[in-house]
């Protein structure tokens, strides 16, 4: 009588410390994602179930901030809230070049790359400078993606190969081009820079520096803005970045700048009319990379670094990020490309060749230029 | 004697009350609206802010303007109809079935009708698919109305039920001797509304119209859904100067002019009730 009560007992107490250890091992790896949905759903879906099974009792919750300075904003923001605390609560972050640069100069950021494996194949020119900010070892690039004008063959039969050609067809052709205006997604900012480098008249040194005040005032600039300001009365205005991919796909418009990567994901998952195509118009239209960083105070910096060099390392960029997400690797191609089956890596190039790309891929502007451009739009052309 | 000695007690008694408005409320709508004068880049007070603001959003001001006075207006039209026939209508079965529908979009969110109206009024939305089946529209004209059209149609399929609520609710109340007087020396329906109804349930309608202007003022998710691009509407450009750039300075400014926008529209709507309470004095 008194022996099976005493097992019931101990089991029932071997049962609630198993309990409370397991509740103890479970630590929280929190990453803030900027940019779309398609980044956040690449972390829940792949890489945080891939990180959970090689470290028994780590959860890695995901938040996703939103695109664009907005969404890397709030990052910042966070952050900076949590200066003078002693821990901070997010481990790793995800931002856009411009905040990563502004996050870098308020020291929020950690300095890890080189105590990493993967650090050495962060050999791109955005993985030392953002923007023209010096972000050197507090960044390795997530992925480099690259904005291009998506058609439809069937409606354009011989797309526009450049600034130039796209103007004569929107004048030809009016409400057929379609873009999402400056507030509603980076395809429609990268497209306007892109016109801008076409015609500002100052496009490497918006790619370069030095940063010159008198930039925005230029006649390069404002014949530019008014340009496009005629240029906006034929076009039709779409509602984001997956609202040009939406109205492309039910052809109320026949052509529109886009994300490569979000491109070719639509189309495998069926959500795009597959004979649509992609042309990456000269002189050229920007591409940015998005970046892991580690907070300065992070709580679990340790587990941090461990969850980046993993996200970085070859054969996670080879699938998770080439061929599943349809990314350019954010690490040395080289170190990518032999972990991949050539039909994928091919796939990667169907539309626009290495050599396209490498012509015509251009950074976003350095920042305080970036700025002062995406102004002089909202005052010459938006108003 | 009395009356002296009680005051600073009801003073205490209100304290609390006083204390939690001015903390939530009135401090905070104070600071922004002070900040809007504020140089954050050299310290200082000045216009600056404005000047941004206006060679920035000049355009979205006069827009939002322009969209608000329309939809207002439309929203009184309406509802002084829809009103003037639960009051006036003869077919008690039509009466009945417009009373029953015309509150359903009282109970709608503001971002859900927002959602709505995007589904239904593009250019492959429901409204264009419907004309085209029924052969009114040619495919080929098919045009989005997700512009300025597409918000003053929300806004009024969103705020006409609530001052039909109003207006017809004064209009239920009113003495129906008058208007029964003036039916059986022959004015029609339509008259006795315009000249018998309408005049004395004005201090109504305008309070209705006066809410639904500053909740239509107020409206961030129809605009931000509804209009792709610019011109928008202030409410989206504060979002962006604050979600962007982190530039306080000229969101508030441009609160602070929207702000005036709804004062100028209180001011009308104090002097015609110190005017009535003269009056009736």
């Amino acid at each position: 009588m008194k022996t099976p009560l005493r097992i019931v007992a101990l089991a029932v107490s071997a049962a609630l410390s198993t309990a409370s250890m397991s509740a103890h091992a479970q630590t929280t790896l929190t990453v803030l994602s900027g940019g779309s949905q398609n980044m956040v759903d690449y972390v829940t879906d792949y890489l945080g179930p891939l990180f959970e099974k090689q470290n028994a009792g780590v959860k890695v919750v995901v938040v996703g901030v939103g695109p664009d300075d907005a969404g890397s904003q709030k990052i910042l923001e966070k952050l900076q809230a949590q200066k003078g605390a002693a821990t901070w609560d997010v481990d790793v972050i995800v931002p856009n070049q411009q905040k990563t640069g502004e996050m870098a100069n308020a020291g929020l950021l950690l300095k890890y790359r080189d105590s990493i494996a993967t650090g050495k194949y962060a050999v791109s020119q955005s993985s030392k400078q953002a923007l023209g900010v010096n972000v050197d070892g507090y960044v390795m690039p997530m992925f480099e993606s690259q904005t291009a004008m998506a058609y439809n063959p069937d409606l354009v039969k011989s797309p526009p190969s450049s600034y130039d050609e796209l103007r004569a067809f929107v004048t030809k052709n009016p409400k057929q081009f379609g873009y999402n205006g400056l507030k509603n997604g980076m395809s429609g900012v990268a497209f306007v820079v892109g016109w801008m480098y076409a015609y500002g008249g100052n496009a490497t040194a918006l790619q370069q520096g030095p940063y010159d005040a008198a930039g925005k005032a230029s006649s390069g600039w404002n014949k530019a803005y008014a340009d496009l300001k005629v240029f906006n009365q034929s076009v039709t205005f779409t509602p984001g970045n997956a609202g040009t991919l939406d109205m492309l796909n039910r052809g109320e418009i026949a052509m529109g700048p886009v994300w490569v990567d979000m491109f070719y994901t639509w189309k495998a998952d069926g959500r795009l009319s597959p004979s649509l195509k992609l042309k990456l118009l000269s002189p050229g239209m920007p591409g940015q990379p998005y970046y892991y960083a580690i907070p300065a105070k992070a709580k679990n910096a340790d587990l941090a670094k461990k969850f980046i060099a993993l996200a970085t390392s070859p054969a996670v960029q080879a699938e998770g990020i080439v061929k599943r997400f349809n990314w350019y690797p954010g690490i040395d191609a080289n170190a990518v490309k032999p972990a991949l089956d050539p039909k994928v890596w091919a796939n990667l190039f169907t539309d626009i060749s290495p050599a396209d790309l490498a012509k015509n891929g251009k950074p976003f502007p350095i920042a305080p230029f970036f700025t002062d451009l995406r102004e002089q739009y909202e005052k010459q052309v938006g108003n | 004697m009395q009356k002296r000695s009680s005051y600073p007690l009801a003073l205490l008694l209100l304290s609390p009350a006083l204390l939690m408005v001015g903390l939530l409320f009135i401090y905070p709508l104070g600071y922004s609206l002070s900040y809007a004068f504020r140089n954050e880049k050299s310290a200082t007070w000045d216009l600056s802010n404005f000047e941004k603001a206006f060679s920035l959003y000049g355009n979205d001001i006069v827009y939002t303007l322009v969209i608000l006075v329309m939809a207002t207006t439309l929203t009184g039209l309406f509802a002084l109809a829809i009103g003037g026939y639960l009051t006036l209508g003869e077919n008690k079965r039509a009466v009945s079935f417009l009373r029953w529908l015309y509150r359903w979009p009282l109970f709608i969110p503001m971002v859900v009708a927002g959602q709505l109206m995007r589904t239904f009024l593009a250019k492959n939305g429901m409204l264009n698919n419907a004309l085209m089946s029924l052969g009114i529209l040619d495919p080929i004209n098919a045009m989005s109305m997700l512009d300025w059209r597409g918000v003053v149609i929300t806004f009024v399929w969103k705020q006409l039920p609530f001052a039909a609520l109003l207006i017809s609710g004064a209009m239920a109340s009113m003495d129906r001797s008058m208007i029964e007087a003036a039916r059986n020396l022959g004015a029609s329906r339509l008259r006795a509304l315009v000249e018998i109804v309408i005049p004395q349930i004005k201090a109504t309608l305008l309070v209705a119209l006066i809410l639904s202007f500053v909740t239509m003022l107020s409206a961030l998710s129809v605009p931000m859904m509804i209009i792709a691009g610019s011109p928008t509407m202030i409410t989206v450009d504060m979002a962006w100067r604050v979600n962007s750039y982190g530039d306080y300075g000229v969101a508030n400014a441009l609160g602070f002019i929207s702000c005036a926008m709804s004062g100028v529209v209180a001011w009308f709507y104090l002097r015609h009730s110190v005017r009535e309470q003269t009056a009736t004095r």
